[in-house]
């Protein structure tokens, strides 16, 4: 007689919590922040192009069609069986401006989700002086170090674009090492799945999205804001008359861009009552079942508030800066590093006054 | 520390956790480009309003357990961030301004925000700029800083002191340091002892003599103070009989002539007093009001008719004149006789006081209120002083005393109050600003008291009162612990 070997796998206990060690990346990243900050050159004459606001970039935004787009409408269950959440989410924010350069922080946040706990790991804040001088350092530095980004040419950039790259930079590494150390767990990202940025090329996004295949996670990638249209209206009204939970897929919309790439397949989420309805990216080398599934498990392992999942809303709760933080950082940087900040006049108002709106330039 | 902002007297100022500020504490603000420096006390003591406090603490919450993790901090930003949080903002009151060493009362410089040093101004480096302690130096305790406080003793002469505080405080107790403080300095002191804790000044904790045991003189009525009518003067007499024991204008007038009846007679006795009345011819009403104060007098047993037995307080008053203490025990005597006692001993005072055999007396009264006439408040205050009774009211009942006292109070001490009432009645002691008096007063710790007037030269000073080496009397007698031991 056969002994019936039970059908054992590993729990999802035992992705939870995941060990400080395997991120490596926070070391480079105080390695660099500290050498940014210490390795300070003369003052040089301020330039107009540094005074220029740092402006985010929404990659995500238009992509060419090809052929008729189309829609598919899932009414979802939530299904309760016991599975791991893990969001993650990373902030930056600008601290202020020293007389060669700017001072930013990034940081970020991972907080998993299990029976009816949460847990959190912050990740930083790591405070970085970023100047003409040293900004290509620091990037190819970090880009040499991450696990996921390796190979890539990289160029010179526009100082005005290092808090974005630093940001991302960041949530790719802190992904990837969230990526090998779960197994069979849904992975919340904030923002979308789309490559072929500078700081997320394509091969990189692809490794991201077949480790976690491999072991058995699933990524749901949850943008607040879209700026995709289909039928004359932003994709997110798609499913207003629809009752909760539901998933719209839309088929057939150009995933090509330029030089990006989505490498994902594009839903619309509505998952609660409520106003709200989010953009989902779901791996496209994933069954779309297996998508389907994932978003169900979701359903039946999360609080949602406004469709948005509690996990991921924790994960930017602990991730985002308050303005205490801001000052506790800048005081961090003055004791530790000497460093000034500078108010730098703001040219809108001088110039228009009361009219001037805007960030200072 | 920074200057934040000046309003009028108050002034703000950012502190940080690191640095050691208390309410009652000295700051100065120095300019040093101007030269010129503001001092200010710390009234009140807040958290800085910092932007993004309230999320900061809502996200970092974890009471419920409901959500735990924690930071890989490698720069230690966190430990900055607390200390942004934990930044106070220091109400505090401007109290004089110092330009080139000279303390005036002017407040209207503004010092420069930017350039302003503020720190600690120690409390002794102010008593020496006003040239406080030079000859008569009373060692009243300790202040924040842990140095010791001693002011003029000078500064009670001559007028009315106040020592307020709940039950428990140290009220007392200050009230023991300053008579010994003033016996030492030569002072005569009467003490109006309701409780019968002063007993215990001639004696160290262990019971033996101290410094001070020929110095003190306890008086008891009914045991060693009794005194003849002889040693009594009309005037003194009828004071008792109309203050304490309200007899009526007639009736009184009816007591003068059986009082000079029985001086010509050479017959002034207890005894003698009460057969006139009985056989004094006159309305039967009258001599029943007679009669009834006749026998309270007796049951008072303040007098008596034998000689040998009478006590002359105007000797006890003269040994306590190169410094000494006349304490009257008032302790298990009846309200009535309480008061029949307070008339004498005032009576006789103003007597020696104003035919010069006492040049003046420092008065320290006990809960005034529950035996001093209502009229005499406003002797004390006013006429007595100038006949050189300098009064010391102590109560824990601070709404007793009445605002007008408090306003011409020379100096007060004051000790914990937690009561809003009783915070609103000290409050309006016009020594120091109502929020000053309110807010430190609130959180002395017993046995500190804030000093306020000429005795600190009108700087508010917290002082933690020194310890006495005498018996402490007078306490709250306990079941439990009685039982227990």
């Amino acid at each position: 007689m056969v002994n019936a070997q039970l059908p054992i796998t590993t729990t999802p206990k035992y992705n939870f919590p995941f060990s400080e060690e395997n991120i490596c990346l926070p070391q480079k990243f105080m390695e660099l922040s500290i050498s940014s900050l210490k390795k300070l050159q003369p003052i040089q004459p301020f330039t107009e192009s540094m005074a220029t606001s740092l402006s985010t970039t929404n990659t995500c935004t238009k992509y060419q069609k090809n052929c008729a787009p189309s829609t598919k409408l899932f009414k979802l269950e939530p299904d309760r069986t016991d599975t791991s959440i893990v969001a993650i989410d990373v902030s930056s924010i600008k601290l202020g401006e020293t007389k060669t350069g700017i001072l930013l922080a990034v940081r970020g946040a991972i907080v998993w989700k299990q029976a009816d706990s949460y847990r959190y790991l912050r990740v930083g804040p790591f405070p970085f002086h970023a100047s003409e001088k040293n900004k290509d350092k620091i990037y190819n530095r970090l880009h040499q170090h991450s696990q996921v980004a390796h190979n890539q040419k990289l160029t010179t950039f526009n100082l005005q674009y290092i808090q974005t790259r630093l940001t991302t930079l960041l949530e790719r590494w802190i992904q990837a090492s969230i990526n090998q150390t779960t197994r069979n767990s849904l992975i919340l990202w904030d923002g979308c799945l789309m490559a072929g940025t500078p700081e997320t090329p394509t091969k990189t996004m692809a490794q991201l999205l077949a480790k976690a295949r491999t072991n058995g996670n699933v990524i749901l990638a949850f943008s607040k804001m879209t700026r995709l249209f289909l039928f004359g209206h932003r994709i997110t009204d798609l499913v207003w008359k629809h009752p909760p939970p539901c998933l719209v897929l839309i088929s057939n919309y150009s995933d090509r861009a330029g030089s990006m790439h989505l490498l994902g397949n594009l839903y619309v989420a509505k998952l609660t009552v409520g106003n709200c309805a989010f953009r989902l990216d779901v791996d496209k080398e994933l069954a779309k079942m297996r998508a389907i599934e994932a978003v169900k498990k979701l359903l039946g392992n999360d609080l949602f508030q406004q469709s948005y999942p509690e996990t991921l809303r924790l994960a930017h709760i602990f991730s985002t800066f308050t303005a205490n933080e801001v000052l506790g950082l800048q005081r961090c940087i003055a004791k530790e590093s000497n460093l000034k900040i500078i108010t730098r006049l703001n040219l809108r108002r001088l110039l228009f006054g009361r009219f001037g709106k805007g960030s200072d330039g | 520390m920074r200057l934040y902002r000046k309003e009028g007297l108050n002034v703000q100022i950012i502190s940080f956790p690191n640095e050691e500020v208390a309410k009652g504490n000295y700051l100065v603000v120095e300019d040093r480009e101007t030269g010129r420096s503001l001092i200010v006390q710390v009234v009140d003591i807040q958290y800085a309003n910092i932007p993004g406090i309230l999320e900061e603490l809502l996200r970092n919450y974890n009471g419920d357990s409901y959500i735990k993790g924690e930071d890989l901090d490698p720069f230690e930003v966190g430990n900055h961030i607390e200390f942004i949080q934990d930044a106070r903002l220091l109400i505090c009151k401007i109290r004089a301004s110092n330009s080139d060493g000279v303390l005036v009362s002017a407040n209207s410089w503004l010092p420069s925000r930017s350039r302003a040093i503020v720190k600690p101004f120690p409390i002794e480096k102010l008593l020496i700029q006003v040239k406080m302690h030079e000859v008569y130096s009373m060692h009243l305790g300790e202040t924040m800083e842990k140095k010791g406080l001693c002011v003029d003793v000078r500064t009670l002469d001559g007028g009315l002191n106040i020592i307020t505080g709940k039950k428990g405080t140290g009220k007392s107790h200050m009230s023991k340091l300053l008579t010994l403080s003033m016996v030492k300095h030569g002072a005569p002191i009467v003490v109006l002892d309701l409780n019968g804790e002063y007993a215990g000044l001639g004696k160290d904790v262990d019971g033996k003599p101290n410094e001070f045991s020929g110095k003190i003189h306890v008086l008891t009525p009914g045991k060693n103070l009794q005194v003849t009518l002889a040693q009594l003067k009309l005037g003194v007499m009828l004071k008792i009989l109309v203050n304490a024991l309200n007899l009526p204008g007639t009736s009184a007038r009816e007591f003068r002539r059986i009082w000079s009846f029985l001086q010509q007679k050479d017959g002034l006795s207890m005894s003698n007093l009460g057969e006139a009345i009985k056989n004094w011819k006159c309305n039967q009403h009258v001599r029943d009001a007679l009669f009834s104060r006749y026998y309270t007098l007796l049951s008072s047993r303040l007098f008596t008719d034998n000689s040998a037995q009478a006590t002359s307080l105007r000797d006890a008053l003269y040994k306590a004149r190169v410094g000494g203490a006349v304490v009257i025990n008032l302790r298990d005597i009846s309200t009535i006789g309480r008061h029949i006692v307070v008339e004498y001993v005032l009576g006789k005072l103003v007597e020696l006081l104003t035919s010069w055999k006492l040049r003046a007396v420092f008065l320290f009264a006990e809960e005034a209120h529950l035996y001093l006439r209502e009229t005499y408040w406003d002797d004390i205050v006013t006429r007595m002083r100038h006949f050189g009774v300098f009064t010391t009211f102590i109560t824990n009942q601070p709404d007793t005393i009445r605002e007008n006292i408090y306003s011409q109070a020379d100096n007060l001490f004051l000790f914990n109050f937690t009561n809003e009432h009783d915070l609103e009645t000290i409050s309006r002691a016009s020594k120091a600003d109502a929020e000053t008096v309110k807010s430190v007063v609130r959180d002395l710790p017993p046995f500190h008291c804030l000093a306020l007037g000429k005795v600190v030269n009108d700087f508010p000073v917290v002082v933690r009162v020194r310890q006495l080496d005498v018996l402490a009397m007078g306490q709250t007698r306990l079941f439990f612990s009685e039982r227990n031991s």
